[in-house]
């Protein structure tokens, strides 16, 4: 018992000193902050200056996606990316959405279009393809 | 009177002091990757335990940046032999919380990514992780079991 409790609070150490590092780069109170969550009433009505990605895996994109959206996930990010980039330009505004409001392949998307890419207007589409559905 | 450290030596087994450390070396190693490659992308790894909706983002971002130490330290506890019990112990609770969560998830019909071994692991199914869990639990629970063996035979 005793020895747990040292290597748990050894633990801590680290932690701690990591957690100090990335105190300026993470998103304490929720995973992706108000500012960069968008609603499908306030994207659409962005229109034309909207981008919108599709975080979803290749299967899901060709069942059905949003129309005009451009697939971009994960597991052929390397291939994807370029494909996206030729349809991005800096005034439009990027739409990530996933599945459901519980997946979290579009915020991994949107924060790797940001840090990766190094992109500025990249959003996540609050309850994903779901709610777009909805509201279709 | 002999110290704690001392009874627990390894001199009296039934199982063979280089299967054991073989198992301590696998156990150990695999977790002191898995911590590393959390450590390297803790906002990831945050994700990932969000993905679980077991634990509100509040929680789920502070344990991104202690479980992979804690990981490593155990891991580093079983190859090194030194708080090894403890390290052991915190182990065997950690696998079994991620056996229990997985399931939950999986009964609750979430698409998750464990998240174990960062991208190696994205693609992992179900079964691939419950496996993997499972074998490592049994792991642990052998060298604990032996080290309770041991503890009972140098005390008589």
């Amino acid at each position: 018992m005793r020895q747990a409790l040292i290597l748990v609070v050894l633990a801590f150490l680290p932690g701690i000193g990591q957690a100090l590092y990335f105190r300026d780069k993470v998103s304490w109170q929720s995973p992706v902050p108000a500012s960069e969550m968008v609603t499908v009433a306030q994207a659409r009505a962005w229109g034309r200056n909207a981008i919108w990605v599709d975080a979803r895996p290749d299967v899901e994109f060709e069942r059905d996606h949003v129309s005009g959206a451009v697939p971009l996930n994960e597991d052929r990010w390397n291939e994807l990316l370029p494909r996206f980039l030729a349809t991005w330009s800096p005034e439009k505004r990027v739409v990530v959405y996933c599945s459901s409001q519980s997946c979290n392949a579009s915020r991994e998307v949107a924060r790797r279009l940001r840090h990766e890419a190094q992109l500025k207007n990249v959003f996540v589409l609050q309850g994903g393809w779901e709610e777009w559905l909805e509201k279709k | 009177m002999k110290s704690a450290s001392s009874i627990l030596s390894f001199q009296s087994s039934t199982i063979p002091r280089f299967v054991r450390r073989i198992a301590e070396f696998i156990v150990g190693g695999i977790f002191i990757y898995a911590g590393v490659i959390k450590a390297l992308d803790p906002i990831r790894f945050a994700s990932d335990i969000d993905n679980y909706k077991i634990l509100p983002w509040t929680i789920s971002v502070r344990l991104a940046f202690y479980l992979p130490w804690l990981e490593i330290f155990c891991g580093l506890a079983l190859i090194l032999r030194r708080l090894y019990l403890g390290g052991l112990s915190i182990l065997a609770a950690l696998i079994s919380v991620f056996v229990i969560a997985t399931v939950a998830a999986k009964v609750r019909g979430l698409d998750i990514t464990c998240g174990c071994f960062g991208h190696a692991s994205k693609n992992w199914n179900f079964s691939t992780h419950l496996g993997l869990d499972l074998v490592l639990f049994g792991l642990v629970i052998s060298l604990l079991c032996a080290c309770g063996r041991n503890f009972t035979t140098t005390e008589r």
